[in-house]
């Protein structure tokens, strides 16, 4: 077998064949459908986005094939920031998984915590302290706010408007700063412990909160005003990447994504966890399933938390924050999911214990690495520009994906 | 040595102060020898001559223009993002973009392997050619326009659209599927925006009768309600939209829409190279905010005349030795006069930084009391204030929509042109055509 | 949680049940055999009485000596959760039908299945890494993944082959380090 070859472009020591289009040695196709993916028509091309592009989220990889402008079909590449967790979660004491479970999704790192947690608490048998469950709520619905202020600037972003991710950053920051002053952290809280929470709320937190609680109605409708009437804004997005219902829920889609789809699938309510069914919230929907709707329902999903919070606050009791445990924690073998509704979906943990003071196996559930499967099903047959809109209205966080 | 312990401006002097007396005395030299002959010449070939001096001086300008429009945007979209903006280097950071432009000059200039080399230096030069050669039509005032001649505005059409070619050719080029889309973006988005563009004006042609911009300028002379915005309003909001585009500004920029196609036709670019793309961009903004204020804005007109009729004749030879005198006295006198308050406000001012305080007061002054005697006296001078306050009043909307705006996705953009501008840009000839020949007959 | 679902269950699947409905605080459990998964989640999806339609999770566990998979469910219409685990899988060749055929999107956490552990879904169109590189040939989450640096259980022993995607030739004898046949 004598193939001409020649040496490649990008690195000279590969050797590719001399008719080769590729600059690189063309990959292998493992299955069927990467072979389908990597059989290129008349008239295609594939345009590599990532994994260092500016809307991809994080290390993205996105392989588009299109032909012109249109998107023919596309295949993310994962695995940039994989940590393997998991695998660190199984090697760590009970109390270190939930530390390194915190930078999986930075922008709402409280969920991810307060998953592993629910699960280990449902092991050990232990009951969290009423005031310590107030607080989770009231953190939780705190970090909701900020990660969805957040997604806000970041779709604005991606469709090219530059002012609102800045003007978002306001809440954002006060959020940010005002978690800080309790837990002692900006970013990665590393709040949460099993029985409870790490201290009890204190001064600056308290002060901070209600002087942000006096204005934030108003805040936030500002920020809304930027760019919720904007005809471009409207037209971009209006009927882009349409998920009806049945897809949604046989894609195992969640949270706000899902509701915007018009399914009122929430665990606040569906499967009540902490002091969540006592108090008063509606859940926001919409039955278009495009891209302004996903946007609109985490805009609604706002204006809900700041009212959890304020009812939280009236009614948040005295008392420990802590439950009596042992310094350490062995349960006994069996296992548990523990799941919360977060601001991009369930966040699930499903925990195994056999026994020792480390899980046997910590199954970390991220619903962005869902919700990533579904852009090239929602993306196919439009343009270039339409990825990008429908990327950010999915809303993943690529620290969660890759795990 | 001596030369060791210069300060850098010291060495800069020690350099060129011989250079500029030995260069002195050679031109003085030159000019004894061969001036009736290069007098004779000039004035032979005046045209040419006259074509050369504009162009250079175009080009000059061309260069501080884009600085200054770079800052204006850092700065205001900023203030629009609740954010500072530069305002390290120069008062309020005003020096920022000129640094800039010096980094892009230091910087690598790299050229990617595989691409087409030549092709690929040349494209920012065309594109920053067909910007700045279209400055030369600008009507700055009636005294102050380049090249006044009769095809103004066809040329500045025809000359614009060459932009497209150079984005073309920097697309193709470099080799970059994100390159190749941003290019061919520019080109259908720039052709498709030059038919309701040019379309747009021909009311305006056949209101005035003419191409010449200078004559477009003249027919608004008058009040404001003589401006074309408010006898063409439609072709005043076709042409701003078609600018837009033809500017690559937000919400039009799909030819280097970062979020999609990293930086489009300019991804491959580095070093000068980008430089000059950029600063195509921002003297093209300033040069279609001119154009709308000339065409529509009625130009260097203002809007209402006042006829101060000015009779501040002074005879400044009947002064005679007092005249040197004055000019000489009047600053230490100014100085004097404005620093004295400012010492006796406050004990803790010191000598020094009153006097300091009192010649900067005295500088700004007298330089306001020199400009508003030019701005009254001076026809040309409040001309071109005037044109290059409706000039920049636009630019401002410019940078305004690229702080609000998102961006317009190519298909709507393409859309929008086709069903929406060009039939409009149609439909105000006809109404104009169809007023003229009533008003006519 | 609530009898209903445990007696539901009994009822529907009962026969395929390898042992008794399991429950502990709001976590309903049953275990199926390899050879009836199919049709257990296809009876638990279509059956108007369960309709567990939306797949939560999908994850693969290596218990040390048998390799199983973990579905959770959740009902659409009495929005109960339910997890059915087919253990029994072999370590050596794990495989087992996927369940995209029913949940499209399971493919992508099959995929994560297969690169962590090694199990084979039968049906997927789009088995291959997902997070490792293409080129890797351990699979990361089995409990003889050779650990390079087992802080945890090795307190100075420090970074050792650190950069090797495998287990190196040189390594003890494929050990296992966990076990917990219970799970």
């Amino acid at each position: 077998m004598t193939q001409q070859m020649r040496p490649s472009l990008d690195d000279p020591r590969v050797a590719i064949p001399a008719e080769s289009t590729w600059y690189e040695p063309a990959p292998i196709p493992q299955t069927e459908r990467q072979a389908e993916f990597l059989t290129l028509r008349e008239g295609e091309m594939f345009v590599n986005m990532g994994p260092q592009h500016p809307s991809t989220h994080g290390v993205l990889r996105v392989i588009i094939k299109v032909n012109g402008e249109k998107v023919v079909d596309l295949d993310p590449v994962l695995g940039y920031l994989h940590r393997g967790v998991e695998k660190l979660c199984e090697n760590a004491d009970y109390h270190q998984a939930i530390c390194y479970t915190d930078p999986l999704e930075y922008v709402s790192s409280l969920f991810c915590e307060a998953a592993p947690v629910a699960a280990f608490e449902k092991l050990m048998d232990v009951d969290v302290p009423r005031r310590a469950q107030y607080i989770r709520v009231l953190t939780m619905e705190l970090n909701r706010i900020a990660s969805h202020t957040l997604f806000q600037g970041w779709m604005a972003l991606d469709l090219g408007g530059i002012t609102p991710i800045l003007w978002a950053f306001i809440e954002r920051d006060e959020i940010v700063d005002m978690l800080a002053a309790l837990t002692g952290q900006k970013l990665l809280y590393n709040y949460y412990r099993i029985g409870g929470v790490n201290g009890d709320l204190n001064h600056e937190f308290m002060s901070r909160l209600g002087t942000w609680m006096s204005r934030a109605a108003a805040q936030i409708d500002s920020n809304l005003a930027l760019i919720n009437e904007n005809e471009i804004f409207v037209r971009r997005t209006r009927g882009l990447g349409v998920l009806d219902a049945k897809t949604a829920v046989k894609m195992g889609v969640t949270g706000p994504n899902l509701r915007a789809s018009g399914v009122p699938f929430d665990l606040r309510r569906d499967r009540p966890y902490l002091v969540y069914p006592e108090l008063e919230f509606d859940v926001p929907t919409r039955d278009e399933g495009d891209s302004l709707a996903r946007y609109l329902v985490r805009m609604d999903e706002i204006k809900q938390s700041i009212r959890i919070i304020d009812q939280v606050l009236h009614e948040m009791p005295d008392g420990p924050v802590m439950a009596k445990l042992p310094r350490l924690l062995r349960p006994r073998p069996g296992r548990a999911f523990g799941a919360v509704e977060g601001p991009r979906g369930v966040y699930g943990t499903y925990a195994i214990s056999d026994g020792t003071d480390q899980p046997f196996r910590m199954r970390i559930h991220d619903p962005s690495f869902v919700h990533l499967q579904l852009v090239g099903p929602l993306t196919k047959g439009n343009l270039i520009a339409d990825t990008m809109a429908v990327m950010a209205s999915l809303d993943p966080v690529m620290g969660g994906v890759d795990k | 040595m001596t030369w060791n312990r210069l300060t850098p401006a010291g060495r800069a002097l020690a350099v060129l102060l011989p250079v500029l007396a030995i260069g002195g005395a050679l031109t003085t030299l030159l000019l004894a020898t061969f001036g009736g002959a290069i007098a004779a010449t000039i004035g032979a070939n005046l045209p040419i001559v006259r074509f050369l001096v504009a162009a250079v001086v175009t080009f000059l300008i061309s260069v501080p223009v884009a600085f200054l429009l770079i800052y204006m945007e850092m700065k205001i979209i900023a203030l629009m993002n609740l954010r500072i903006g530069p305002d390290r280097i120069g008062p309020a950071g005003a020096v920022m973009s000129v640094v800039h432009g010096l980094k892009v000059l230091m910087k690598e200039d790299y050229t990617p392997p595989s691409v087409d080399v030549p092709v690929f230096t040349l494209a920012p030069v065309v594109v920053y050619l067909a910007s700045f050669m279209t400055l030369l039509v600008i009507p700055f005032a009636p005294e102050l326009t380049s090249m006044g001649f009769e095809l103004g505005l066809l040329y500045f059409f025809a000359i614009g659209g060459l932009s497209v070619v150079g984005l073309m050719m920097a697309g193709w080029s470099s080799f970059n599927k994100y390159s190749l889309l941003g290019g061919i973006r520019a080109a259908a988005q720039a052709i498709s925006y030059e038919i309701p563009l040019t379309l747009s004006v021909v009311g305006i042609v056949i209101l005035t009768g003419t191409l010449s911009l200078p004559k477009i300028v003249a027919a608004q002379d008058g009040s404001f309600l003589d401006w074309f915005i408010f006898r063409q309003p439609l072709a005043a909001i076709i042409f701003f939209i078609a600018i837009t585009a033809e500017a690559n500004r937000t919400p039009f920029d799909n030819a280097e829409a970062d979020q999609e196609i990293v930086a489009g036709f300019a991804t491959e670019y580095s070093g000068m190279r980008f430089g000059f793309f950029f600063f195509a961009e921002y003297v093209n903004v300033f040069i279609v905010s001119a154009l709308f204020s000339a065409v529509f804005l009625g130009g260097s007109n203002p809007p209402i005349h006042i006829d101060l009729n000015p009779q501040i004749l002074i005879d400044l030879s009947a002064l005679g030795i007092g005249l040197p005198l004055i000019a000489g006295l009047a600053p230490v006198v100014g100085t004097l006069l404005f620093a004295a308050p400012i010492w006796f406000a406050s004990s803790r001012i010191k000598g020094w930084q009153a006097l300091v305080a009192g010649f900067l007061i005295f500088g700004g002054v007298s330089t306001a009391a020199v400009g508003i005697w030019a701005f009254v006296m001076l026809p040309p001078v409040a001309s071109l204030i005037w044109f290059l306050i409706k000039t920049f009043s636009l630019v401002f909307i410019f940078v305004w929509m690229r702080g609000t705006l998102p961006r317009a996705r190519i298909d709507q953009l393409m859309g929008f042109a086709w069903k929406w501008l060009l039939p409009a840009s149609l439909l105000n000839i006809f109404a104009t055509a169809f007023a003229v020949l009533i008003a006519g007959s | 949680m609530d009898r209903r679902l445990a007696a539901l269950l009994q009822e529907k699947v009962g026969e395929r049940l390898l042992t008794p409905v399991r429950q502990r605080y709001d976590e309903s459990e049953i275990r199926v055999a390899l050879n009836d998964a199919t049709d257990t989640l296809r009876t638990l999806h279509d059956d108007p009485s369960l309709r567990f339609e939306m797949l939560i999770d999908l994850c693969g566990v290596d218990t040390g000596e048998e390799m199983q998979v973990v579905y959770h469910l959740s009902s659409s219409t009495s929005g109960d959760w339910l997890r059915v685990i087919v253990p029994g899988l072999d370590r050596a060749a794990p495989r087992i039908a996927s369940a995209t055929f029913m949940w499209p999107g399971a493919e992508w956490m099959e995929r994560e299945a297969y690169d962590m552990f090694g199990i084979i879904f039968e049906g997927n169109r789009d088995l291959r890494r997902i997070y490792m590189p293409d080129d890797f040939r351990s699979f990361p989450l089995r409990k003889d993944f050779y650990l390079a640096d087992d802080a945890s259980r090795s307190p100075a022993a420090g970074v050792r082959n650190m950069e090797r995607a495998g287990t190196p030739a040189d390594a003890t004898a494929a050990t296992v380090l966990r076990k917990s046949p219970g799970v």
